[in-house]
């Protein structure tokens, strides 16, 4: 498959399988855990991309998701407690020749390592970032994290947590990103038409995966995942589609022609043609972020799944490489040893 | 590589790892369950839960029982993965490496 984001990365010579993707490493999650079935969806989706696995490199935090690269036959590496973005940055800007991929947490990205992530999205970074959302500390067993729900009772907060989570979907969209999408672990369809939408992405791309913690906050998003309830409670998004869904696509998502804002009605041939249509590459992200707004944060009622932004800005690393070249053109190649050794440097001499 | 459910299941189908499995991989066929390798994703969340230890990690399947792995994959042949048990519901079918075991007879 073709992908613009990826023309400077070597393809692999001969075609490749799932298991090229599985390194020889035992898998240690908690038997149950969601990391499994995206392990499963990313090691499956690969082989679509024909990279050579060398040029591919998986980066992540600290966290139960974190594991991640050492589970994956390309390069990567298990960094700093929040800074995987930081590190990936250097990296794709450096090496464009590489496809990056950052693994992190709700704990990992938005708590120790929120800086990071905001500034890698309004960067634009040619990095595509894999956000596993439990909506709790798992690897530490259990406490509430940045997306717990308000009154969430955990063993650091027995009275229930007092703190508004992050929405991790506004946040990326507040912080500039060109593509912010939001999937489901156990929906491996959905979630491998999402990596696929992601890697053809030139820039930051941010996915939120609403993953389930077996140990520690099991059923977090059941009600998006039992065939009942969720044909209330998931909103699939699609571009250039009315925003439907319910059973016969019942239900719509509206303006609010006083506030801007958006609400879900149901659909009757009076405001059928009212419903909004799916408009992923919008240049303003204000209905992106209304859409991010829709859900229950407690109840996770009216949850839009799908790419809510993808539009394209100028890639960090390609500003780069230009800037470097113009440098170069305007001022000669330089000399590292002769900038340290320059005008502005000092020598302190010992007292005596 | 994936789970395979063998033997000791045949005949009582106690379905616990159908509710503990995160990817609702586990298909029900006329006398056995059946893991869609294709679905399963290694999590092995479906081992402990069994009652009668059917449910192995394929490279651990005792010596006699090494046939169910062919059967748990070729169950699937003609299915694929349509991406869930439960839209599929129960086969009144088997694999023949069930289908031949004799049946016990009703007390």
């Amino acid at each position: 498959m073709p992908v613009e984001a990826l023309t400077l990365v070597p393809k692999a010579e001969a075609r490749q399988t799932p298991k090229d993707f599985k390194s020889d490493q035992e898998v240690r999650w908690c038997p149950g855990c969601g990391d499994y079935a995206i392990l499963a969806a990313v090691q499956g989706f690969m082989p679509e991309l024909g990279l050579a696995r060398e040029n591919i490199v998986f980066v992540s935090g600290i966290g139960c998701s974190s594991r991640f690269p050492y589970y994956m036959n390309t390069y990567g590496m298990h960094s700093i407690h929040g800074r995987a973005p930081a590190i990936a940055t250097g990296l794709a800007a450096s090496r464009r020749d590489l496809s990056v991929w950052v693994v992190t947490g709700d704990g990992d990205a938005l708590s120790i390592g929120g800086n990071h992530l905001i500034h890698a999205l309004r960067r634009n970074v040619n990095l595509k970032i894999l956000l596993f959302n439990n909506r709790i500390y798992g690897l530490t067993k259990g406490q509430y994290s940045p997306t717990s729900e308000v009154g969430k009772i955990t063993k650091s907060t027995p009275m229930g947590s007092l703190d508004a989570p992050f929405n991790p979907v506004s946040l990326a969209l507040g912080a500039e990103a060109s593509f912010v999408a939001r999937t489901v672990d156990s929906d491996r369809k959905h979630l491998t038409e999402t990596l696929r939408q992601a890697a053809a992405h030139p820039g930051t791309a941010l996915i939120e995966i609403y993953q389930n913690c077996n140990i520690f906050n099991d059923g977090a998003y059941d009600v998006l995942k039992d065939k009942q309830s969720a044909e209330e409670a998931v909103i699939r998004l699609e571009h250039g589609r009315p925003i439907r869904f319910g059973a016969d696509g019942a239900r719509g998502v509206v303006r609010d022609r006083a506030t801007g804002d958006l609400e879900v009605v149901t659909v009757t041939p009076d405001n059928e043609s009212d419903v909004l249509v799916h408009d992923a590459h919008a240049a303003t992200p204000t209905t992106a972020f209304a859409l991010s707004r829709l859900a229950d944060p407690t109840t996770l009622n009216h949850t839009p799944i799908g790419v809510f932004r993808s539009v394209e800005r100028p890639v960090y690393d390609t500003l780069m490489a230009d800037q470097l070249d113009t440098a170069i053109e305007q001022h000669g190649k330089g000399d590292l040893a002769l900038l340290l050794a320059g005008n502005d440097t000092w020598t302190v001499e010992s007292a005596s | 590589m994936t789970y395979v459910i063998a033997q000791p299941c045949v005949d009582l189908k106690d379905k616990a790892c159908v509710d503990e499995c995160p990817v609702d991989c586990i298909y029900e066929g006329a006398r056995k369950l059946y893991i869609n390798p294709d679905e399963c994703v290694d999590c092995g969340a479906c081992e402990p839960v069994c009652p009668v230890e059917a449910i192995y990690f394929e490279d651990d399947l005792p010596d006699g029982w090494t046939d169910f792995r062919r059967a748990d994959t070729e169950f699937f042949a003609d299915l694929g993965a349509p991406g869930g048990a439960a839209g599929v519901g129960p086969a009144d079918r088997d694999h023949p490496v069930v289908a031949e075991l004799p049946v016990p007879a009703s007390s």
